[in-house]
């Protein structure tokens, strides 16, 4: 019995890591962009692509394609801010709900038109392997998977705070006036941001692809519990997105363990309704930082 | 309007011809009795084919076509339809989108527009289904390798000759005692409508097999990780695995077995599981996993004949539903030379007295076809299969098994 709830936490806490790097991705935009990135799920979907690629006409393992994909995606996500979100930034909710929204639907079947419905899967060395200790197992591209994924989380926790670039972007997220008062240029700070964002999303496609098959819709099993997160770890709060994606993991886990593999949502989705009835900001409270 | 129109004159023109035609070749029949004639051009026969080569099922679809037109070569190079003169089949394709609603116009089109002696399609049962219902209306003969029970109810021009999906569930469940003398199975499905009724139809007949459903679980289409749900495959102690699954879980599932070093027989049931496909996404690991299929490529010297057709043209073994397929369109060619005719009442009615147990026409698990009054075949049930060594072996039951079973 113990063995089963220990190794639920394990999967889920696993699952959760590749949850955070999406929501992570999102909560910064709506931090600091202050629009909501319907599309950051086929943004996964692409570094799915470009990793699958990779890997099968040059033999890139999809773990050094993340040196690949993450730049690549970095300048998608500047071109994005630079020539569509831009635009329609002061104009309302709506045109940027639109906006995004449409660029999700065209992405996907841009995706279905050039790459088919059909699934693609990698096997890299370490697919199936796994650890396994006092009758538990860990697999390992899950594994790696995840340290990469707190890896990456940390760097950006050490951009954010510690590098003018980073302090710049806090501080146009805070207050956009006053920022530019102080000499920031808040169309280059969002450009970074949105880069950057797009950048963890690249980096979540590339690390999924040892395990998990690429198609034009993978994105939007990821896209729905990165929302939940972000709303979860209140909006536009980094440590908040990354502790409420792993104990969202942690949640569906369990739930499929103990409720039902097809009601392991309602555990989530339970947890989300109580965290916003009690907490309403939140997990993180109040700030967004 | 306009269709019906620009058509008559060629219809009219095309029957006059025809009927001169036949005259001619009876009386010719007459004075040489049955040697065959030579410059003499026999009208060909149009056999109407109903497949999606667009939208979802698009992929099987195409092979299906590749399966049909290689079909129709080879009963045109063996001498076509030695009965009409030696006539050529005609494949007039029609794509049925992987849509319901296209299925019962394109059919209705395909129908009205040509002349055809029968019609076959359409892979996917929801479609068979609305393209059986309009056939039975215009009163054509549609023969099929889609494998619901539906398309035997209350119908005449329908014509089944492989195993039905209630047939499919008994042998999945008499396979477990393959793994096992004391099969414990899970079932796990997803909750959808294909997913619900598979897995009720285990659960109803396992008591009846002496197999133990030890846990029987639905879940969510489409998961980020199956890591969960094995979980509690591995604490329910089952042996056996039944997954009622399409490609992307079952990718999935596959994977997280092998990760968890999980002992436990895979049974992947039918439709996608036992496709080429398949084994070129989950590789090395599908080898030794179970299924079920109404056709597989080494039931007999024939299928293995065409298989290996099949193999030098397009690269992949020949899958259940189109080999399937080209045993079909030799039983419609027997039909059509017993029918001595193209009118499509007297090819439905050569059909149900089909009775055969040799050639193409017969290379079905079981190696006979027969019709019953509700279309089905008498003699038809599914084989067993399990992927070996990047292919696909039939192992049960024993009169059908082609290779021992692998253990793994």
């Amino acid at each position: 019995m113990l063995e089963t709830v220990v190794q639920a936490v394990i999967n889920g806490l696993l699952i959760g890591g590749i949850y955070a790097l999406v929501s992570i991705g999102v909560t910064l935009i709506f931090g600091v962009v202050k629009i909501v990135n319907f599309a950051q799920g086929e943004f996964v979907m692409i570094g799915m692509y470009i990793s699958y690629f990779l890997a099968t006409y040059f033999g890139i393992d999809p773990l050094l394609s993340l040196a690949i994909s993450m730049p690549v995606l970095f300048v998608i996500g500047v071109g994005l801010q630079h020539f569509l979100i831009r635009r329609v930034l002061g104009l309302g909710d709506m045109p940027q709900i639109f906006l995004t929204f449409a660029l999700s639907l065209l992405l996907m079947n841009v995706a279905l038109l050039l790459f088919t419905a059909n699934y693609r899967t990698l096997h890299t060395s370490y697919s199936d392997l796994a650890l396994h200790f006092a009758g538990l197992y860990v697999p390992v591209a899950k594994l790696v998977a995840f340290i990469l994924a707190m890896v990456l989380s940390g760097i950006l926790r050490v951009f954010l705070h510690s590098t003018d670039m980073g302090k710049a972007m806090r501080a146009a997220a805070q207050k956009p006036e006053v920022a530019m008062l102080m000499g920031i240029n808040p169309d280059r700070v969002f450009c970074v941001a949105t880069g950057v964002s797009l950048a963890l999303a690249g980096a979540a496609g590339s690390l999924l692809m040892p395990f998990y098959p690429a198609s034009p819709t993978a994105g939007q099993v990821f896209v729905l519990m990165a929302f939940v997160a972000v709303v979860l770890g209140t909006l536009g709060n980094i440590k908040g997105a990354l502790i409420a994606s792993l104990m969202m993991g942690i949640a569906e886990s369990l739930g499929i363990q103990f409720v039902g593999a097809d009601s392991g949502l309602i555990v989530v989705f339970a947890m989300l309704l109580l965290t916003l009835a009690f907490r309403p900001n939140g997990v993180a409270g109040g700030s967004a930082r | 309007m306009k269709k019906s129109r620009g058509q008559t004159p060629t219809k009219s023109l095309r029957r006059r011809d025809f009927l001169i035609k036949t005259a001619g070749g009876a009386i010719a029949t007459t004075a040489f009795g049955a040697i065959p004639l030579r410059g003499w051009a026999a009208e060909p026969v149009n056999i109407g084919g109903l497949y999606p080569v667009t939208g979802s099922f698009a992929q099987i679809g195409h092979a299906c076509v590749n399966a049909a037109k290689l079909a129709v070569e080879m009963v045109n190079e063996a001498g076509g339809i030695k009965s009409l003169g030696g006539a050529k089949l005609n494949l007039i394709l029609s794509d049925v989108q992987s849509d319901t609603t296209v299925t019962r116009t394109e059919t209705d089109r395909l129908i009205s527009g040509n002349k055809l002696a029968a019609i076959h399609g359409c892979y996917a049962s929801a479609l068979t289904l609305i393209a059986s219902e309009v056939a039975e209306r215009a009163k054509v003969a549609i023969i099929t390798g889609s494998s619901t029970d539906m398309l035997n109810k209350g119908r005449h021009y329908t014509f089944t000759p492989f195993a039905r999906a209630s047939q499919f569930a008994k042998a999945q469940l008499q396979m477990s005692k393959l793994v096992s003398d004391k099969p414990k199975v899970a079932v796990v499905f997803e909750n959808t409508a294909f997913g619900t009724s598979t897995s009720n139809g285990l659960k109803e007949q396992a008591p009846g097999e002496g197999v133990e459903i030890v846990l029987f679980e639905p879940y969510s289409a489409g998961f980020a990780d199956a890591g969960p749900l094995l979980n509690k495959v591995k604490a329910s102690g089952a042996n056996m695995l039944f997954a009622v699954s399409y490609l992307n879980d079952l990718i999935l599932i596959v994977r997280t077995v092998k990760q968890i070093g999980l002992k436990v027989g895979i049974n992947g049931g039918s439709g996608g599981f036992v496709v080429p496909d398949f084994y070129k996404n989950v590789g090395a690991l599908a080898e030794g996993l179970q299924g079920v299929a109404h056709w597989n490529h080494d039931v007999d010297a024939n299928a293995q004949k065409v298989n290996a057709e099949y193999k030098k043209r397009y690269g992949e073994f020949l899958f259940e539903y189109g080999g399937g397929l080209v045993a079909q369109t030799f039983m419609l060619a027997d039909a059509l030379e017993r029918a001595q005719s193209t009118d499509p009442q007297k090819v439905r009615d050569a059909l149900a007295a089909l009775d055969v147990s040799s050639g193409y026409a017969a290379m079905a698990p079981g190696g006979k076809v027969k019709f019953g009054p509700d279309g089905k075949n008498v003699y038809g049930h599914p084989v067993g299969v399990q992927w070996q060594h990047a292919d696909l072996a039939s192992i049960f039951p024993k009169a059908d098994a082609r290779a021992p079973l692998m253990k793994s």
